[in-house]
């Protein structure tokens, strides 16, 4: 076990780096000047020369990729053009409610999807199936955009039951949550029951129900668990389609976490923020991946001595 | 190599198939299975309808930019000569969900093609050659598959700009992950048969070898793949568009339409339900058309 | 007689305690008390330092913790804050200032000469951040005369001192909160002002708390907190007002003001502003350069229907222009109008020999209200004379900018739509547009104006410290520059405020800030 979780480890360090390399090469490449965006329009261009030396963006290009590969080691991702703090602190005040949507979110797509995955497959091409699969195929088609809007539209105006924008009242994150999770719970429902399908369809089962073991104990306790490792995979996968989606609920909800920060430091250039965004959501999807890989490899041993 | 060769390639290669590559069914076997197929026929229909509605649409409804009536604005669906009403320009709505089709279909079709150019024959490289070719194609796609593909796609228009090319560029790049990973898994699997094996013996090139016998069996989940990336290439496209980080307006693009709604949501919903539901349609097409070559192509694929 | 006596008496109470707080007539004995006044609004500060803060309605909130020495009154006028009195030198280079008395800082520290130095020392250093600070550097160094008097020293006559006196970067920050660590200041990211309102919390990107601050020197507020919601999205702003989640918001979405008039619920403040909206012409368009005849330029501005573009794209939000600035200003006066007529423009063009004119346009998106929808339109009304019109292309704000703020010789479009608001209601700040030491990239006058007289006109009234002088000199530099037509002289936009009718006394200040200081529960 332990070699392997070192193997996995190991494999992640490139990964990161190529992260990394893939941001600075984004982050230089982009058109237009970041010194004079960021010393803004009123600027001089003593100003704008002076900001160019302050961010080292006069020195040749090797020497500023050290340079940046060393200030991530020491975990300093530079300013924030805008507003002139860290962009640490920037990403970090924004981050836990991110954190707190997403995670919301997953439970919810995991706990419906699942059951609902369940089902659909226990009652294979009745009626029942037909609308839990129906449904999942609405939720991943659905434009969580419009989704966020219409659910503003009946709840917050219509029926002045829920905030219609911030994160100021306890019940602020359900409609964000919602909205979130619909495509997760659409895609994680497909998932269990294509898996579950399969699952139920092996001479293990059979023996099972021939030998007498329940229904219930049957579904979950040995079809399920074995259904568990692609589903496993998916909820990971997911991980990083959430972080995807909370860019457009964030918006729609005014919900103040990372996704908004990215599509407003977008329209205001701030490249460093962008960076350092981008960097994160890189770097998170790596970790979940690896934690992912690490409970695959715990639940089924097959993995860890392949 | 002769063409005796490759023919008794081919017929050892028939003969000794495994039974999940013997269930791959030809293409005028599979189209009719498809149409057999209720969700999948469903959705063919409404491509059908969306496609023929993309091309003629504008040939007979054009959309002119210019004309601004600024008259008959946020008129309700129903009144004579605007089916789904006006905006807030007093342009027709139908005119605009017209017009803005081939927008959002090309875009998922051009970012799948790349997809499917780039994704492909890496994957297949890969999976054939392994060592350190797979080992860099790989954390390449690590890489790749580590930021969420709207992050990346926002990212990417970010930096270029605006505009149709780079929103293909963008939901492109971030289509290719899922090809090389799906077509390098199943090289993986077909490298080891026995086909391959003997044409290998037999001298081919590994070009030749890939082509024909890998990619071409390994095609089947390749389409579904493809089929369903488009849906989730119009999501995303339709996503940046929303942003006002797409086709730039006054071009009618479903999700740029979708974008400027934002505002009239109280004075006039249904200019943003008219987009989203095209949107929505569109994308539940392509994913039930999907399904259905799934279940059709190869019915042990999950 | 007695009760006559006695009512004498109350008003003149009530009269003493208005004159000796200096508000401006609010009254406030007697008004409901309330907790928090929740207010949603569409930008998310970028700091809370008065010194770097350039957005109106960020300043707008630093300003109700950090007070000035003078301030403006919901009508435009300068009134005194925390200096009573002022007096300048017969060559206008020497302002004293007297500060008043009985001021203390929300932590207990006094108000006194030696903090408003402090504070001018911190503006003024070179080594600070301060993009607002241009117009003050005139300023060479501040004395303390006593506890209540302070001196500034000037190299050259600033004439709108007293306005920009009132804007919050010249606000006065507690001293001992100003430290100097070697050459830089610290950020001031949570001021510690003499206002009425202490700033409480702040969580990025969500809200910002300010709490009463009962130890203010002048009439208290009746809210105990105002909240700032941060909510980018006008049509969410607007379900928030409409759920009750909300008591102001600003800046809804246009296209339903006409809806929300007729709501019950809530009530609509078309607040006066003072940013004009205009279509600047490329003056020294070579490549077009038929632009660069003002009867030209004078045509088209008889071709846009701009009564039609207020009412039906804008909404009623807008007023006509009808001089180069808005009706608040300390320097405007009437000028005229160019009113809607098309076969007036078509003879003009013709007389020209401009018939087959050919321009293409840009115009920002979401910046003003309604900017590229109203540009789409003005594309239309010049097609409508027999102009070729190639856009309006639309970009990103930063890209615009970038398009727009270049030298003449690397400008690429022929007219581009643009707002510019003085922040401090003075013709100086608005006249930047026409002079032509301000062309891009030295400054923002993007129509590349350049009339000698008019220099000549505005160098004396920028100096000018005869305020009567200088208003007269900027009417006659208006009517010039009105008659050269620079720009498709468009609109002054207003600033929609909208608040709950369980809410009264919300009211604004014509620079586009809402004013919810002595706002009460109706």
């Amino acid at each position: 076990m332990l070699t392997y979780v070192l193997r996995r480890f190991l494999v992640a360090i490139p990964t990161l780096w190529g992260v990394a390399t893939v941001v600075f090469i984004m982050a230089r490449l982009l058109p237009g000047d970041p010194a004079r965006v960021i010393a803004g329009v009123l600027a001089t261009q003593g100003d704008v020369d002076r900001i160019r030396r302050q961010m080292g963006l006069d020195q040749p290009l090797p020497v500023q990729y050290l340079d940046f590969l060393g200030s991530l080691l020491r975990l300093d991702l530079g300013r924030s053009a805008h507003t002139n703090a860290p962009v640490l602190e920037e990403i970090g005040s924004r981050l836990p409610y991110t954190i707190e949507l997403a995670f919301v979110a997953l439970v919810v797509a995991v706990v419906i999807g699942i059951l609902a995955g369940v089902t659909a497959a226990v009652r294979r091409n009745s009626k029942t199936d037909l609308i839990i699969s129906s449904l999942s195929v609405f939720g991943i088609s659905m434009p969580v955009y419009w989704l966020g809007l219409m659910l503003i539209i009946v709840f917050a105006v219509g029926l002045h039951a829920l905030p219609a924008a911030g994160a100021d009242q306890p019940t602020s994150i359900v409609l964000p949550a919602l909205t979130l999770a619909l495509f997760s719970v659409g895609l994680i429902a497909r998932m269990t029951r294509s898996s579950m399908l399969e699952v139920l369809g092996q001479d293990y089962i059979r023996t099972a129900r021939a030998m007498g073991l329940g229904s219930g104990s049957v579904i979950f306790r040995h079809a399920l668990r074995n259904a568990l490792l692609p589903i496993i995979t998916v909820i990971g996968l997911q991980v990083g389609s959430l972080l995807g989606g909370a860019v457009l609920t964030e918006t729609i909800f005014a919900w103040p976490g990372v996704g908004r920060l990215l599509i407003d430091s977008i329209f205001f250039r701030d490249y460093p923020v962008v960076q350092g965004l981008v960097l994160m959501f890189g770097a998170t999807f790596i970790l979940v991946n690896l934690l992912v890989d690490l409970l695959y490899a715990y639940v089924d041993p097959r993995i860890r001595y392949s | 190599m002769s063409i005796r060769a490759s023919a008794t390639a081919e017929s050892l290669g028939a003969t000794a198939l495994e039974p999940e590559v013997a269930a791959a069914v030809g293409p005028s076997l599979a189209l009719r299975r498809l149409l057999h197929h209720r969700s999948a026929a469903a959705g063919l229909g409404v491509l059908g309808v969306y496609i023929l509605a993309g091309l003629l649409g504008p040939l007979l409804f054009p959309f002119n930019p210019a004309q601004n009536h600024l008259v008959d604005v946020f008129l309700p669906p129903g009144r004579p000569g605007h089916l789904l009403g006006t905006d807030n320009y007093g342009r027709d709505e139908l005119l605009l969900i017209l017009n803005g089709m081939r927008y959002t279909l090309s875009l998922g079709l051009l970012a799948v093609a790349i997809g499917l150019v780039v994704g492909v024959p890496l994957g297949a490289i890969s999976g054939y050659f392994g060592g350190w070719v797979d080992i860099v194609i790989q954390r390449f796609t690590d890489v790749l598959l580590a930021f969420p593909s709207i992050v990346l796609a926002l990212a990417l228009v970010a930096g270029l700009g605006p505009g149709l090319r780079n929103v293909v560029i963008a939901v492109g790049v971030s289509s290719v992950p899922a090809f090389i990973r799906l077509v390098r898994a199943d090289t993986l699997r077909l490298r080891e048969l026995a086909f391959v094996e003997a044409a290998r013996a037999l001298g081919a090139p590994p070009a030749r070898i890939l082509l024909r016998h890998v990619i071409a069996n390994a095609l089947a989940p390749v389409i579904v793949q493809a089929t369903l990336q488009m849906g989730f290439a119009i999501l995303v496209a339709a996503g940046l568009g929303f942003f006002g980080l797409g086709v730039q307006p006054p071009t009618p693009e479903w999700g740029e339409l979708l974008g400027e709604a934002r505002n009239y949501i109280f004075s006039d919903p249904k200019l943003a339900t008219f987009p989203g539901l095209a949107i929505f349609g569109a994308v539940l097409a392509f994913n039930l058309v999907g399904d259905g070559l799934r279940d059709v192509l190869d019915p042990r694929l999950r | 007689m007695r009760t006559k006596l006695l009512a004498l008496a109350v008003v003149g109470g009530l009269a003493l305690a208005a004159c000796g707080n200096g508000t401006t007539g609010t009254p406030t004995g007697g008004s409901k008390q309330g907790d928090t006044l929740r207010i949603a609004i569409g930008v998310d500060p970028d700091t809370m330092d008065p010194m770097r803060q350039t957005t109106t309605t960020i300043q707008n909130i630093v300003q109700m913790v950090v007070e000035t020495m003078v301030k403006i009154d919901t009508s435009g006028k300068v009134q005194p804050a925390l200096a009573t009195a002022w007096q300048t030198s017969s060559d206008g280079l020497t302002w004293t200032f007297t500060l008043r008395s009985g001021v203390k800082f929300s932590d207990g520290q006094p108000f006194n000469a030696a903090a408003v130095k402090a504070n001018f020392d911190r503006v003024l250093d070179p080594a600070s951040t301060c993009p607002l600070c241009g117009p003050m550097r005139g300023v060479k160094s501040v004395d303390v005369v006593d506890d209540t008097h302070v001196k500034l020293n000037l190299a050259k006559p600033i004439a709108p001192m007293l306005g920009l006196l009132t804007e919050v970067t010249f606000g006065i920050v507690a001293p001992a909160s100003i430290q100097k660590g070697g050459s830089t200041y610290s950020d001031q990211e949570k001021p510690i002002g003499t206002g009425p309102y202490t700033l409480a919390e702040r969580v990025k990107g969500d809200h910002v708390t300010l709490q009463r601050h009962d130890g203010y020197w002048g009439t208290k507020p009746n809210y105990k907190s105002q909240k700032f919601l941060i909510v980018p999205e006008a049509a969410s702003r607007e379900a928030l007002v409409r759920a009750g989640q909300a008591d102001v918001i600003l800046l809804p979405p246009v296209s339903d003001l006409p809806a929300l008039q007729r709501d019950s619920t809530v009530k609509v403040l078309l607040a006066p502003g003072d940013r004009t909206i205009f279509m600047a012409f490329n003056t020294q368009d070579s490549q077009q350069t038929l632009l660069q005849k003002p009867e030209v330029r004078q045509a088209l501005n008889y071709a846009i229907n701009k009564d039609q573009i207020i009412k039906s794209v804008l909404f009623g939000a807008a007023s006509p222009m009808d001089a180069p600035m808005a009706s608040t200003l300390f320097g405007y006066c009437k000028v005229g109008s160019y009113p809607y007529d098309v076969s007036k423009a078509k003879s003009m063009l013709q007389a020209a020999g401009a018939s087959n004119l050919t321009i293409n346009l840009v115009s920002p998106q979401g910046r003003y209200i309604q900017d590229f929808q109203a540009a789409q339109v003005i594309a239309n009304d010049l097609t409508a004379v027999g102009v070729k019109v190639n856009g309006p292309r639309t970009m990103d704000w930063p890209s615009y900018l970038g398009t727009i703020n270049v030298a003449p010789a690397k400008a690429s479009v022929d007219m581009h739509l643009l707002g510019w608001a003085p922040g401090y209601l003075d013709a100086s700040q608005a006249m930047v547009q026409f002079q032509s030491t301000q062309w891009p990239p030295a400054g923002l006058a993007t129509s590349y104006y350049q009339n000698p007289e008019v220099d000549q006109l505005l160098a004396k009234a920028n100096s000018e410290s005869d305020q009567s002088q200088r208003a007269t000199d900027y009417c006659t530099a208006s009517k010039q520059i009105w008659k050269d037509a620079p720009w498709l002289f468009l609109w002054v936009q207003r600033f929609p405020i909208v608040y709950s009718s369980k809410v009264t006394g919300v009211q604004s200040i014509p620079n586009e800030s809402f004013y919810t200081m002595y706002a009460s529960p109706a």
